[in-house]
C-alpha cells in the first residue's frame, strides 16, 4: 500500500467513524426529544404519582348525649406503637421489651410480622397500649429508631349509662360492606346494633384527605404543597338523643341480675325516656380492640345478654291486656260500664277456666282493680260467638299488637297476634275452636308482645287514643350547628270513643290503690298513678311478671312498661322496678327498702293462689 | 516546545473539564440533596471522593504532558501482563458490588482493574499492529493475534461478572482492526452480528430485515459473493440464536432484563421498575429540567445508582432537554475532536490509540445512555467524566491525557 492509500484510507476511515459518531448522537438526541417534549405529558404527572400518597384521614366520630344534654358516649383516644423493621435496630429490642413491659420473644414476633407486612412502611406492633407506656415509648423515642405511634380512638362511656342494647357497639366492616358502600376502608369500624348502627351514617362524618410526599421506600417525606390540597375530616353528628341519663342509670341499676325488658317513654310524644333490656352486655368490652374471650363468653351464655329483650322478645302479656280488653269490647258493644259479670272463682264453658278467687259481681272497672279472669273469659267468649276472632284481631292491631312499633332500633320483633289464619296454620283448619281461644282474654295462649308494644299501648291510653312511634332521637346536630330532626310520626285509632277509656283508666287507677299494683306505690307521696300487672303462665319455667303503668293520671308525662322474665307474679317483681322510676322521675329520689327489695330480689314458685300471702310476706 | 499552548488541544481539555463539573453538580445533587436522608453516609462521601479523584486526575494529565509519547510504546506490554495478572487476582480475591467482583483492595484503596485493562488492551494492540510495516490487519495471522490479545482481557473482566466492560472490549476489536486496515466489508461483517442481535432481540421479524440489508451492504462495499453469503448466514443464525437465547438459555434475571427493556411497563414493580424511574426521571425534566436539587425522583430516591449507572437521568430530570442536550453536545465534541486529531496524527501507533481511545468511550457513552433511556437493555457501564468512580475516572483521565501528549508532541513523535 502506498502512502498515498494510506492517508486516503485514514481520511475516509475518520469520515466514517464521524458519521457513526453523530448519528448515534443524534439518535440519543432524537430519543430525548421524544422523552422530554414530545413525552413530557405523560411523564410529568407520573413522576408526580410517584411522589404523592393519597391518605385518608379518619373523622371524629359524633357524640350521644341525653334529653337534657348530658354526655352518654364520647371517643377517647388509643395509642398503637408502630414499627418501620428497616430502619429499627434489633439491639433495641431488650430496651423495648422493658419499656412496653412485653417478652423480648413477643417484640421479635411482632417485628417478624411487619417485616413481613413491609419493611419500609409502618406496622401496627401493639395496639391500645395504656397512657402510661405510650408516655415512656414516647420519652425514649429518640433511643429508638423506627418506632413510632399513632392515635386512633375509640367509644367511651363517661357516664353510668350503658345501655348496652340501645346504644350499640362498633366492629371492623365486612368485606362485602367494604366494598358495597365504597365509604369504608379496610379496618374501620362501624355501628353494628343500636343506635351507633341506625344513625351510622349521621355519626361516621365524611373522610378527609390528605397529600403526602412520599419517597421510593414508601417512607413520608412531609406534606405535598404545604397542604393546601388536603380535605378535613368532617366530624360527624352529635345525637341528642331522648334519653334521661338518670332515669337509665337507675333502671339499669334496678334490672341488674334480671332478664327482662323495660320501656320508659314520654306517653304525649313517644320519646323514650330509659330503654333497658337484661342481662347487659358490657359495652366497653365491645368498644375497642375485641375481646375473643368475652365475646365468645357473651355468644354463648343461656340468658343470651346480647338479645335485646326491651323490643325483641315475645312474651304472652297476661293480664296486662285486661284493659285492652275493655276497650275493644266496650268498641263492639258487649260490655258497657255498667256490664256485669258474676265471678264465682271461674268461668265455664266446656271447662273451667280458673280466675284467682270468686269476686261475685264484677263492672269493668272492678274488673280491671281485682284483675278477674272470669269477666275477660266471659268477654272473650261473646266475642267468639257473637262476633268473630278475626274482627278481634283487627281492633287489637289497630291498638298497636302484632305490629312493630317503628322505634328506631333493629331487630324490633311484631310479637304474634293470632287471627283465623294463624290457627289454621298452627292447629289446621277446622282443628281448632273457642277453647283455645277464651285463654286469648286474659292475654294467654298464642298472643305475645313486647315491652315496647306494651309501653306505646299504655302511652296510648294515656294520652287518649293516639299511638305515637317510639323515639331514641330528639336531633342530630352536625359540626356547623345546623340539626335535623327524625320524623315523628303518630296514628290515631279513629274508631276509638275516648269515653270508652274512662272505666278502664279508673280500674288501673283502681289496681295501683287497692289492686295488685298497691303494694309499692302506695307508699310513694307526691304523685298518682294508673297501672295494671301481668303474670303470664310460662310452661317452661317460672312465670313472667308484667307491669304497665302511667303517671300522673291526669296528665300523664310517663308511661312504663316492664317484663320480668321468670320472676313470678308482676305485682312484686316488675311493679316495684316501675314505680321507683315513677318515684324517682317525679320526686328526684327513691324509697330505699323498695329499692333494696329489688335488688335483692328472689322469684317465688308459688302457684298463682297464693299471691296475696307472698305479698304479705314480702311486705311486712 | 515554546509554541506548546498553540499545539496544546485547549477544545480536548475543555470537554474533560466541562464534563467532569457537570457530573459533579450530578452527583452533589444525587448524594448530598435532600436525598441523603435515604442514603447510607459512605455514599454521601461520594461527593467528596470524586472531588479527590479529580484532582488527582487532573495531576495526572499534568503529569503526562511531560512524558515521551514513545514510552507509551515501551511501557505498553509490561503495563497489559501487570493488568491481566491483576485482573485475574480481582477474579479471585475481589470485593463484590452488585453481583460483580469488581474491586482490588491494594493497600487500603480500592481499585477497579477493568477500568485501566481498557487502555492496557488498547496501547498494546496499537503496539503490535504498528510494530512492523508486514504486521496488518489485512493479514489473518495478525489479525487473529490482535482479536487474541483484546478477548483474553475481555474474558477475565467476563469472569468478574462484569458484562458491560467485558462488551465494551469485544467492541475495540472492530474499531482496531478496522483501523489498522482490515476491508470495510470484512470490518461491516464482523460489526453485524451485534447490529442484528439488537433488532432481533427489538423484533425477530426487524432482525431479518436488518441482517438482509447488512448482507447488501457487504456485497455492495466488497463484491465477494462467499463474505456475503457469510455474512447472511451469519445473521439469520444470530436471529435465530437470539430467539432460542431469549427463551432457552438466559437465565431468568438475565431473561427479565431483556424483557423490562422491550416492554418495561409489563413489570413496573420488578425487573422494569429502573427502566420506567429513569425514563420517567428524564420526561418529568421536560425542556428546561426541574431545577438543581428539585428533581422528586432523584431526590427520592427513585432512582437506582443514580450517582453512577443511572446520572444522565439526574441530569435530564434537574436541567431538562438542555441540560441532556448539552451533556450530549460535549460528548460529540469529544468524540468528534478526538477522531479529528487521530485523522491529523501522523504516526500510526497515535492513531491507532487516539481511534481505540475513542471507541471506548463512544460505547460507555452509547451503553449508559441507551440504558437509561430504553433504547438499550439495562447494562451497568459508568457514564465517562460524569458517574462517580475513582477507578474511571482515572483512567478515562489518563486516556485523556495520552491523547493530549500525542497531539501536543505531534511533531517529535515522528514515523519511524
Amino acid at each position: 500500500m502506498s502512502n498515498l492509500s494510506v492517508n486516503n484510507r485514514v481520511q475516509t476511515s475518520i469520515k466514517v467513524l464521524q458519521f457513526i459518531v453523530v448519528a448515534v448522537l443524534l439518535v440519543i438526541m432524537g430519543r430525548m426529544f421524544q422523552l422530554q417534549i414530545l413525552d413530557y405529558e405523560k411523564y410529568g404527572p407520573l413522576s408526580q404519582q410517584n411522589t404523592i400518597l393519597r391518605e385518608s384521614v379518619s373523622p371524629a366520630r359524633g357524640l350521644i348525649l341525653d334529653r337534657h344534654g348530658q354526655l352518654i358516649v364520647n371517643n377517647e383516644p388509643t395509642y398503637t406503637i408502630t414499627i418501620t423493621p428497616s430502619n429499627f435496630r434489633r439491639e433495641n429490642i431488650p430496651l423495648l421489651s422493658r419499656l412496653m413491659g412485653k417478652s423480648e420473644e413477643e417484640i421479635q414476633n411482632q417485628l417478624l410480622r411487619a417485616q413481613n407486612y413491609s419493611w419500609h412502611r409502618p406496622s401496627r406492633m401493639f395496639t391500645e397500649v395504656d397512657f402510661e407506656t405510650f408516655s415512656a415509648i414516647q420519652e425514649n423515642l429518640w433511643r429508638l429508631p423506627g418506632i413510632g405511634h399513632q392515635v386512633d380512638s375509640r367509644r367511651n362511656y363517661p357516664s353510668e349509662v350503658r345501655a348496652s342494647h340501645l346504644l350499640g357497639y362498633l366492629r371492623e366492616v365486612t368485606e362485602q360492606e367494604y366494598e358495597r358502600s365504597g365509604r369504608y376502608r379496610l379496618g374501620d369500624r362501624a355501628g353494628r346494633i343500636g343506635i351507633e348502627r341506625v344513625y351510622e351514617e349521621y355519626l361516621r362524618g365524611e373522610l378527609g384527605t390528605s397529600y403526602q410526599r412520599v419517597n421510593a421506600l414508601g417512607q413520608m417525606v412531609g406534606m405535598y404543597d404545604d397542604g393546601r390540597h388536603d380535605v378535613n375530616p368532617t366530624k360527624g353528628a352529635d345525637i341528642y338523643t331522648t334519653i334521661d341519663k338518670n332515669l337509665q342509670a337507675l333502671a339499669e341499676e334496678l334490672m341488674k341480675g334480671k332478664i327482662g325488658g323495660l320501656v320508659a317513654m314520654d306517653p304525649n310524644d313517644g320519646s323514650i325516656l330509659s330503654l333497658v333490656s337484661a342481662p347487659q352486655f358490657e359495652i366497653e368490652k365491645l368498644s375497642g380492640k375485641i375481646d375473643r374471650e368475652y365475646w365468645h363468653s357473651v355468644n354463648v351464655d343461656s340468658t343470651r345478654p346480647m338479645f335485646n329483650r326491651a323490643i325483641s322478645t315475645q312474651q304472652p302479656p297476661g293480664s296486662t291486656i285486661k284493659p285492652m280488653m275493655g276497650i275493644v269490647g266496650q268498641e263492639l258493644e258487649l260490655i258497657d260500664p255498667d256490664h256485669t259479670v258474676y265471678c264465682d272463682g271461674a268461668f265455664v264453658r266446656g271447662r273451667r277456666y280458673h280466675c284467682l278467687t270468686d269476686h261475685g259481681n264484677q263492672n269493668l272497672e272492678q274488673a280491671i282493680t281485682n284483675s278477674c279472669n272470669t269477666y275477660f273469659f266471659s268477654l272473650m267468649n261473646d266475642i267468639i260467638n257473637e262476633v268473630d276472632l278475626n274482627t278481634w284481631s283487627r281492633l287489637t292491631s289497630d291498638l298497636g299488637f302484632g305490629n312493630r312499633t317503628g322505634i328506631d332500633l333493629p331487630y324490633e320483633t311484631t310479637g304474634i297476634l293470632p287471627d283465623s289464619s294463624y290457627y289454621d296454620r298452627i292447629f289446621g283448619v277446622n282443628r281448632w275452636g273457642p277453647g283455645d281461644l277464651i285463654n286469648l282474654g286474659i292475654g294467654q295462649g298464642s298472643f305475645s308482645v313486647s315491652p315496647i308494644q306494651m309501653a306505646a299501648f299504655t302511652s296510648m291510653l294515656a294520652t287518649g287514643g293516639t299511638l305515637h312511634k317510639p323515639r331514641l332521637v330528639d336531633r342530630l346536630v352536625f359540626p356547623d350547628n345546623t340539626y335535623i330532626e327524625p320524623e315523628r310520626s303518630s296514628q290515631t285509632v279513629d274508631w276509638l270513643n275516648i269515653s270508652h277509656l274512662e272505666s278502664v283508666r279508673k280500674g288501673m287507677v283502681g289496681a295501683t290503690t287497692e289492686g295488685s299494683g298497691r303494694y309499692y306505690l302506695e307508699h310513694m307521696q307526691g304523685f298518682d298513678a294508673a297501672g295494671k300487672t301481668g303474670t303470664s303462665q310460662n310452661p317452661h319455667g317460672l312465670n313472667h311478671g308484667w307491669f304497665i303503668t302511667y303517671a300522673p293520671i291526669e296528665e300523664p308525662e310517663i308511661a312504663i312498661a316492664v317484663l320480668l322474665e321468670n320472676s313470678g307474679f308482676g305485682s312484686v317483681s316488675a311493679a316495684p322496678i316501675a314505680a321507683l322510676l315513677m318515684e324517682y322521675y317525679f320526686n328526684g329520689e327513691t324509697t330505699q327498702w323498695i329499692k333494696d327489695h329489688v335488688l335483692n330480689f328472689e322469684p317465688t314458685s308459688r302457684p298463682e293462689e297464693e299471691e296475696e300471702e307472698v305479698i304479705e310476706e314480702i311486705i311486712q | 516546545m515554546k509554541e506548546w499552548h498553540k499545539q496544546f488541544d485547549w477544545l480536548l481539555l475543555f470537554c474533560w473539564g466541562a464534563l467532569a463539573i457537570i457530573g459533579l453538580v450530578a452527583i452533589y445533587s444525587a448524594t448530598q440533596g435532600p436525598v441523603s436522608e435515604f442514603l447510607p453516609s459512605y455514599i454521601q462521601n461520594n461527593f467528596s471522593n470524586q472531588v479527590i479523584w479529580i484532582f488527582i486526575s487532573a495531576l495526572a494529565i499534568i503529569l503526562l504532558q511531560f512524558t515521551a509519547p514513545r514510552s507509551f510504546i515501551q511501557i505498553s506490554v509490561l503495563f497489559y501482563i501487570a493488568c491481566l495478572i491483576l485482573g485475574i487476582m480481582t477474579v479471585f480475591w475481589g470485593t463484590e458490588s452488585g453481583g460483580a467482583t469488581r474491586w482490588l483492595v491494594i493497600g487500603g484503596l480500592r481499585i477497579q482493574i477493568s477500568e485501566f485493562m481498557k487502555l492496557a488492551t488498547i496501547l498494546v494492540v496499537a503496539q503490535y499492529l504498528t510494530s512492523r510495516r508486514d504486521i496488518s490487519a489485512e493479514k489473518v495471522g495478525p489479525a487473529l493475534t490482535s482479536v487474541l490479545l483484546m478477548i483474553i482481557p475481555a474474558s477475565i473482566v467476563l469472569l468478574q461478572n462484569d458484562t458491560g466492560t467485558a462488551l465494551v472490549m469485544l467492541s475495540l476489536i472492530p474499531v482496531m482492526l478496522f483501523w489498522s486496515g482490515l476491508p470495510y466489508g470484512i470490518s461491516l461483517f464482523i460489526v453485524s452480528p451485534a447490529v442484528v442481535g439488537y433488532f432481533a432481540i427489538l423484533n425477530w421479524q426487524l432482525g431479518i430485515i436488518v441482517a438482509i440489508l447488512l448482507t447488501i451492504g457487504v456485497f455492495l462495499i466488497q463484491r465477494r459473493p462467499s463474505l456475503t453469503l457469510v455474512t447472511f448466514v451469519v445473521g439469520m443464525l444470530i436471529v435465530i440464536g437470539v430467539q432460542v437465547a431469549l427463551y432457552q438459555i438466559l437465565q431468568p434475571y438475565q431473561q427479565a432484563r431483556i424483557e423490562a427493556f422491550i416492554n418495561p411497563s409489563l413489570d413496573p414493580e420488578g425487573a422494569g421498575w429502573n427502566v420506567m424511574q429513569a425514563k420517567t426521571a428524564i420526561g418529568s425534566g421536560g425542556i428546561f429540567g426541574k431545577g438543581f436539587l428539585e428533581g422528586t425522583q432523584t431526590q427520592l430516591r427513585f432512582l437506582p445508582e443514580q450517582w453512577t449507572d443511572f446520572i444522565f437521568p439526574v441530569i435530564a430530570e434537574e436541567f431538562g432537554f438542555i441540560g441532556a442536550g448539552l451533556v450530549l453536545i460535549l460528548f460529540g465534541m469529544l468524540l468528534l475532536r478526538l477522531l479529528y486529531n487521530a485523522g491529523e496524527h501522523k504516526h500510526p501507533f497515535a492513531q491507532l490509540v487516539m481511534v481505540g481511545i475513542t471507541g471506548i468511550l463512544f460505547m460507555h457513552v452509547l451503553i449508559n445512555i441507551g440504558s437509561a433511556t430504553g433504547l438499550l437493555p439495562v447494562i451497568g457501564l459508568p457514564l465517562p467524566f460524569v458517574s462517580y468512580g475513582g477507578s474511571s475516572f482515572l483512567a478515562n483521565s489518563i486516556m485523556i491525557g495520552i491523547c493530549l501528549n500525542l497531539r501536543l508532541h505531534q511533531r517529535s513523535f515522528s514515523t519511524f
